[in-house]
This record gives C-alpha cells, structure tokens and sequence, in this order.
C-alpha cells in the first residue's frame, strides 16, 4: 500500500502532514533507522566537554572522553529513565542521575550504583545496564549517530552524498573539516509538520513570493540584489536539482568553466578579498570540480544545510504530526580573519531563524500549509508537486557527481518528488 | 529633610519621570505600528542585542546568555539593520507580519541604576503579547537593560534583553522588543 499517494508522480496525500498515527510509524519507520547529525567536533574541544543534542525525538549525550573519541549516549537513566544530563553542555568526568543516583563514565558504562552490594546481592551485572550507546561516526567533522545495529556504515548510508556533506564541510578555500560552530545553538518551535521544512530544504526552487520582501531590501551583503551574495555571480551555470536514491538532495550550481571570482561580499571589502582568496585556492584544490557551488540539501531524513555564503546545519525534530522543533549549527570558516567570521555570523543572524528576515516568511508558510492538511475536506484533495515533469538524468552532466544520483536542470520539484518516494517506500514497506 | 536633599530627590524624580515617559512614548510608537517614528529613538550608532539561553550548572551563571559580538543570538545589530527590519514590515510583502500583528508592550520595574552626565543606565521589564490572524499568539517577558543617551531628547544607545526562554516558543521574532 502506498501512503503517500503517488510522490513520483508528483501526487502527495495531505494526511502524511496531519495523521498523528502516520506520525507514530513514521518515527519507527523513518526516523529509528536513520543516520542523524548530532553535532560538530568544534563543540568539544577538550576532553569530558559535552552537549547534548537530539535522535529523532530523543535528548543524546554528545561527549569527548578521555583520549579525545566521542560518544553519543541516550540520556536517560536506565533505572527510571531519567535525563542523566540536566545541562546544555558543559564538562563532566561522570553522569549521575539525581533521582537514584545510578552513575555513568563517559562511555556510558555503569559505574555507580547506590547499595550495589547489599541491595542487589551481586545480582546486577552492571555491564548490562549502562546507559544506551549509539553507533558514532565522524565525517569531516560532523558528528553522527544510529541507534539502529542493522542501519549501513554512515557512508553506505550517504553514498552518493558523501561528495556533498564533504563540500559543505569543506572551506571556502576546499580545505576539508574547515569549519568551526560559533558559540549558541539556535533553537525554537513550529508549529507545522517537520515535511515542509524538509521538503522546502530538499529543493523547492520556486517559492520566489514567500521572499519578496528581502529580495526587494538586498540583504545580501553583495551590494547587488537580492538576499543570496552568490545572486551577484553572473558566470553561465546550471541550476541543478540532485537526488540521491537514499533520499538525499542537494541544490546546486554547477558552473559551465572554472571562472575567475566575482564580487559577493562588496559590501564589506576585507570580506570579498577573503573570499577573492579561497575561490583561487578552492579551484587550485579541487580542479574542476570546483565549478560545484553547492547551495544547500538534505540528508534523509532530517537534516538540513545551507550553504553559498550561510553554512548552517540544522535538524527538525519531530515533536508530534503538527508541532517541530528547530536546531540550527552557525558554521564560520575556521581560519577566516575574524571580520569574515563576524560578518557571516551577523549576515546568518539576520537571515535564519525565528530572527531572520528571510526564514520568517518561510515558516510563516510552512504553519498555514499545516492548516490546509487537516479539514474534513480540504485533506482528502492531495498536494501538487509535478512542476517539471522527470527528465532526470543519472550521474550527470558529470559523472563525478554521483553514480547513483538522479538530477534534473532547472526549476523543478524533482527533489520533493524523490524524498517523499524514498519517505513512502520506508513507510509502505 | 534639608533643602539639598530635598533638590536631589526632586531631580531624581524629574528624571524617574523622564525615563518612564520616554518608555510609555516609546511603546505607543510600537503598539500604534508607527515604526519609523520609534527608530528615531534609537542613536545612529545604536546596538540592539537579544542573546540566546541556555540551560546550565548552577556554578556557571556567566554562561547561561550567549555572548553579543562573539555568539549566535536572536539579535545582535545596528540601527541599520533595525532599519532593514521596518522596512520588510511596512512593505505589505513579509507574510509573517501581513497581515501585521496587534501588539501590547509594557514596560515595568523601570530602575535608573546609573545616572551619568552623558548616559543613563535603566534595568526594566517587558512583557510582550502578539497576536496575528485569529489564533497565532505569542507571549514574551525579559529582563532589559538599556543605555539611554542625555542630548535634546533621550536616545537608546544600547538595549539589552534577556529573554526567558531557551528554545523560542514563537516561530518568528517579527517584533521589537
């Protein structure tokens, strides 16, 4: 059975927005057998650093122990489930939980427990009772983890992706792991389906009135038009929709030659020179390849990115069919002069979030779509996402871009189709 | 009660007084969407920072508010972007503010902590209540700390504020605080 009507066709059903049971399965289905970003090796700089951070719906210990491997544990108690960590971040050498006091190395392990002698009369075998551990990866700096012991290797689970979230973790410059979180993560509430978010990030290239009023204002720091500095760049290129079989989707322009720089960021020189530098170096780096500029994606299910000028990771967290929470990472280029760092991470400030000019109209839209998912009638008419019809090509116009990936040129709900066929086959299988 | 103590206590008063009614002036021009008016209280060189909470160990207080200058907060801009800001709103095309929403501000606990020639430093509370279409509400309280300028008239040159909420329960930050 099909759930979400006929997604390849471009035919959704409304009440995968709204069904609180399709919500429940989809945290079985979608979410417990995904990879998820939980955070970035800059967060933990020092050994027993910590912070905590969200699979699917649930609170995750994110820590560095000793000798610098990082662990990302379920934080709650395993007596009575308790959060063993009441902090944001912070450094520990032990987690004790404060109802029973059951204690925790940074591994996870048990190391404490109240009366273990008397009380339990050697009957609690403590290696079965540490706090619940998940399967950790490293990419390029990101930090991911799966609860799940029969999900892929985080790469065979990114396959194609992995050229993608390597680009995004890259440099302006194409130095790998070149990017360092600023201090605070961003995080507020939505009230619509964690879907719109996703399928807006996956590619939705049309939403042009949602950002009339920063297009009209240039809050891009180009000193041209428009809210995106690479909106400047008037180099030939191809506008491309890329899905990967995984769910996976990335937008992009890939450039028609390697071209000399041009002016994103006049509206502060010492930025634009900066950035003059890493494009010479990133097409040294890179080669051809460079004529990739990504500018944002997914990957399945819940991730987000953006990129071209605002490197920003988030995560939607599903809190119920119509409420999400929102997590944004702000990435500045490590080795920046401090003027970039500052000036990205005021031009994310007033871009994203609940604060920026620009994500205040998409979520605007996001929770009045929610509204049209729930009527007695409105909800048995399915959305429309058949804007440019498949023509897609796989690995290609290069096929360094993927072997497995599908991509269409141009406007196109090419990526929203994909992702909801890969949510539906999970969800019907 | 001599009459220098009694002149000190008067020129308090005036200045209480003062303050006070640029607040109550200041939260007409917001409530009465006379936004461009209200940036005229603000000096060219104003900052306007709201930072981010956090959730911390009791010994760290110093940590519990994103840092200005240096951090992710939900403001940390100039009159400029401020500017920015009223013009997205008064333009009929920024849909998380159009329709606009009706706001009540009040401003509470006004407390002159420093009277300098040149500046006053002025702790205070706000309470914000939103309200758009029919039932897109939100509610907002914190602490505010502002640097008002002495010239002519008063100017905010710098405005602080601490709001309580860690994770937004609001989707958008479209007012002024």
């Amino acid at each position: 059975m099909s759930i979400a009507a006929n997604p390849a066709g471009g035919i959704v059903s409304r009440e995968i927005f709204s069904s609180e049971t399709l919500f429940a399965k989809e945290l079985e289905r979608v979410f417990a057998p995904s990879w998820a970003f939980v955070g970035h090796t800059s967060q933990l700089a020092n050994d027993g650093d910590y912070v905590l951070s969200r699979v699917g719906q649930e609170s995750v210990i994110v820590v560095r122990e000793k000798g610098g491997a990082i662990n990302v544990l379920l934080n709650s108690c395993r007596h009575r489930g308790m959060p063993v960590c009441r902090y944001d971040d912070g450094n520990a050498s032990v987690f004790t939980c404060s109802y029973h006091g059951w204690s925790y190395d940074l591994g996870g392990g048990l190391t404490g427990v109240p009366k273990f002698n008397e009380g339990y009369r050697g009957g609690l075998d403590r290696a079965q009772w540490g706090l619940i551990k998940a399967r950790t990866e490293i990419f390029y700096g990101s930090i991911w983890a799966s609860f799940d012991p029969s999900a892929p290797s985080l790469e065979d689970y990114l396959g194609d992706m992995t050229l993608y979230l390597r680009d995004l973790l890259q440099g302006p410059d194409g130095e790998d792991d070149g990017y360092e979180v600023i201090g605070g993560i961003v995080k507020w509430k939505m009230p619509s389906n964690w879907k719109f978010g996703a399928e807006n990030f996956s590619g939705d290239h049309s939403h042009y009135p949602t950002h009339l009023s920063v297009n009209r204002l240039n809050i891009s720091l180009s000193g041209k038009a428009e809210r995106h500095p690479f909106a400047a760049v008037k180099a030939p290129f191809k506008f491309l929709n890329i899905a990967h079989p995984g769910g996976h989707t990335v937008r992009a322009n890939l450039y028609e030659a390697l071209t000399p720089y041009e002016s994103m960021w006049a509206a502060v020189p010492e930025v634009d020179a900066y950035y003059k530098e890493a494009h010479e170096a990133r097409q040294k780096r890179l080669g051809d390849k460079a004529r990739l500029y990504s500018r944002g994606g997914i990957v399945f299910p819940n991730m987000h990115y953006n990129t071209g000028g605002r490197t920003t990771i988030g995560i939607w967290i599903p809190v119920s069919a119509h409420e999400t929470e929102v997590w944004r990472w702000l990435f500045v280029p490590r080795n920046a002069p401090q003027i970039v760092k500052d000036t990205l991470r005021h031009f994310y400030m007033r871009y994203a979030g609940p604060g920026g000019m620009t994500e205040q109209d998409d979520m605007e839209n996001w929770s009045a779509a929610q509204r049209g998912t729930t009527g007695t009638w409105s909800r048995r008419h399915p959305f429309n996402y058949q804007l440019s019809p498949d023509d897609a090509h796989r690995a290609w116009p290069e096929p360094w871009l993927g072997k497995d990936v599908m991509v269409v040129a141009g406007v196109s709900e090419h990526n929203q189709r994909s992702f909801y066929t890969r949510w539906n086959e999970l969800m019907s299988a | 009660m001599s009459v220098d103590t009694q002149a000190a206590g008067l020129a308090q008063l005036l200045l209480q007084r003062e303050v006070e009614a640029f607040y109550t002036n200041e939260v007409e021009l917001l409530d009465d969407r006379r936004f461009t008016e209200w940036l005229d209280l603000f000096a060219d060189d104003a900052r306007y920072w709201m930072p981010i909470a956090r959730n911390v160990a009791f010994d760290r207080p110093e940590h519990e508010y994103t840092r200005e200058r240096a951090d992710a907060n939900w403001f940390d801009e100039g009159k400029d972007d401020l500017t920015k800001r009223v013009q997205q709103i008064v333009g009929g095309d920024h849909w998380a503010e159009e329709p606009r929403s009706r706001t009540i501000h009040a401003v509470t606990n006004v407390n002159i902590v420093k009277a300098g020639e040149g500046e006053l430093t002025v702790h205070s509370r706000i309470i914000v209540s939103q309200h758009r279409q029919d039932d897109d509400i939100n509610h907002f309280v914190g602490k505010r700390i502002d640097l008002l300028r002495r010239g002519a008239t008063l100017q905010v040159a710098h405005r602080t504020i601490y709001l309580n909420q860690s994770v937004l329960l609001a989707k958008g930050l479209t007012t002024f605080f």
